[in-house]
């Protein structure tokens, strides 16, 4: 009676969280577009999700690149079809493989800063004093990150697919003496935009996902200083499974649209 | 604001079912499962459906026109395969058609083709079976090529040895392609040829001009080559000639068996002309003729005068006055 209870306890609270969700999204879309806009908010959330991930997806990027390579070399060496390698790695990267991988290192990076941010202002009751002072916070710090992660992630995404067809042509380059240029010659022959317009669409709704998962479970913590390790915890593994949903969506629609 | 418990969890059980709704109707979409129009099932039997899956296309002349649904193991190599296909293009695929299992590319999944039937036949019916051909597999395709390849080098190397023999000079061929002087002569006998067909030419054309001159009409060619009646004419007498000269070759033949008999001694006239001895019996013969004849002559004087043929003498003498008196008369 107890593990039914409990089971039908967890099953209740899985709905009730969607259901949050859903209220928190709709109360999100309801903001966005009221003014006041907190731009330079939204500048500097930017700054912080943008520029100081970087480096983070820039290295991510680069080994990707180069270890889908040196892998899948050996396969296409049996086939004689080393020359197929550039529009391989390209549409694989450039389709797949570069949204998802980037996109879970910014929902490590982003969606966990976001959780444990909001969590501790939450615990530390600042956002509470923001409400009595006058101030929106669902304005001025779920909306404003929420908008800066679906702006930047396509960036992000867009470099670490660059930076991962350099590793990649800096694999070819030294094994299998193919020039940087005859590299991005074909690459550039075998991308379409048929490949690159439903990958970055995609990469907003990344971005939207890491963004409002995040700002929920920080904006809704509790549980004082464990709740801030929770949210930031949950954030992440929430908005991984979440980014795989999308991806599984987003697969079937371009599909429809283009034709996989 | 603050929503209550059941609320929030009538939203998420909205949201996840929404979802899940969301992700199956865009799978049916894209995997075009043809949901929304109307199908049949068709059949077909095959002995080897080459890893043909269900859900695998089915096309018709080039379209796709609906999908694998079912495959069934009935005996060892028979296998049934079902087909759903959209009934609106069913109606085109008449009874005789035949389904083949193709590979979509090179390297592709497996289709179901179904090849067009004849026009004056009925169109499938729901449930309706087609025939059905299994495609060579890859590996008869193989053996057959290995015999080919087999057949390929024995002619490389037969083909190799003749080449050789050319180059060395050995055989027609080979005088052809390396004796410098064949050529020359080729060449001389050529150029031999093209002057031979300038003064044809030539010639020709002073013929030509010849006829133009001749006044055809008046002539007797003229009349030969225009004159109808005496066309028909000619060919009579030609006709005639020819039966005649095969008359003529009749007895000529039989002259030539005459005289072939009488060179071999067959027959009178050979006695005749051949036999010495008769000619001398002849020469005998007629001189004792001769002889008999002066005395029978001499006899018949002698009876002219006897008294018992006189009478009629005279009488015939007296006919032959009578005769004569009349003549002159006359």
């Amino acid at each position: 009676m107890v593990a039914s209870n409990t089971v039908w306890d967890n099953v209740k609270s899985f709905f009730e969280e969607i259901g949050d969700i859903a209220y928190f999204t709709g109360r999100f879309f309801r903001e966005v577009f009221k003014p006041p806009f907190e731009f330079r908010e939204l500048l500097r959330q930017c700054y912080n999700m943008g520029n100081r991930s970087m480096l983070l997806v820039g290295v991510t990027g680069f080994i990707l690149g180069l270890v889908f390579t040196l892998q899948s070399r050996p396969t296409l060496m049996q086939f004689g079809a080393e020359s197929w390698m550039p529009s391989m790695v390209s549409i694989s990267i450039v389709r797949e493989i570069g949204p998802v991988i980037i996109a879970l290192i910014c929902a490590g990076r982003i969606g966990s800063g976001i959780g444990a941010e909001l969590g501790s202002m939450r615990v530390t009751e600042q956002i509470d004093a923001m409400e009595v002072s006058g101030t929106n916070p669902f304005k001025f710090l779920v909306v404003t990150r929420i908008v800066a992660a679906t702006l930047m992630l396509p960036l992000l995404i867009l470099l670490g697919d660059a930076i991962a067809l350099l590793g990649s042509a800096l694999v070819e380059n030294i094994k299998g003496e193919v020039s940087f240029l005859l590299y991005f010659n074909q690459v550039f022959d075998s991308l379409k935009f048929s490949d690159l317009i439903p990958a970055t669409i995609k990469s907003f709704f990344f971005g939207f996902a890491i963004g409002l998962v995040g700002c929920y479970k920080g904006y809704y913590c509790s549980k004082g200083t464990v709740g801030v390790g929770e949210a930031s915890n949950a954030a992440v593994v929430y908005t991984s499974m979440l980014l795989f949903v999308i991806d599984f969506i987003a697969v079937f629609v371009t599909d429809i649209f283009f034709g996989i | 604001m603050e929503k209550s418990t059941s609320q929030r969890i009538r939203l998420g059980v909205f949201v996840v079912l929404g979802t899940l709704v969301l992700i199956s109707a865009l799978y049916y979409i894209g995997n075009r499962q043809h949901l929304f129009t109307k199908n049949i099932p068709v059949f077909a039997e095959f002995e080897n459906v080459n890893g043909l899956q269900i859900g695998n296309n089915v096309r018709y002349s080039g379209i796709n026109v609906g999908n694998v649904s079912k495959i069934e193991m009935l005996a060892e190599s028979r296998i049934l395969v079902q087909m759903m296909v959209e009934e609106s293009t069913g109606k085109f695929i008449k009874k005789d058609a035949i389904a083949t299992v193709g590979t979509d590319g090179l390297v592709g999944s497996m289709v179901v083709n179904i090849l067009p039937g004849k026009e004056n036949l009925a169109s499938i019916k729901p449930g309706d079976t087609i025939a059905s051909y299994s495609r060579i597999g890859a590996d008869d395709m193989l053996s057959t090529l290995n015999v080919t390849n087999e057949n390929a080098a024995l002619l490389t190397s037969d083909l190799l040895k003749i080449t050789n023999k050319i180059l060395e000079g050995k055989g027609t061929l080979g005088v052809l392609v390396s004796d410098s002087t064949l050529a020359k002569n080729i060449k001389q006998t050529l150029l031999n040829l093209q002057e031979t067909s300038r003064q044809t030419t030539i010639a020709m054309s002073k013929i030509n001009r010849e006829l133009a001159d001749l006044n055809i009409d008046e002539s007797l060619a003229g009349t030969l080559f225009k004159d109808t009646l005496s066309r028909n004419r000619i060919e009579n007498i030609i006709m005639k000639l020819d039966t005649t000269s095969s008359h003529i070759a009749g007895i000529t033949k039989n002259v030539e068996t005459m005289i072939n008999r009488i060179d071999n001694g067959e027959g009178a006239l050979n006695y005749l002309t051949q036999d010495q001895e008769l000619v001398q019996n002849i020469d005998t013969t007629l001189f004792y003729i001769k002889q008999s004849s002066i005395k029978l002559d001499e006899n018949m004087e002698a009876l002219r005068d006897n008294f018992l043929f006189r009478g009629y003498f005279r009488r015939l003498e007296r006919q032959e006055r009578r005769a004569m008196k009349k003549a002159m008369k006359d």
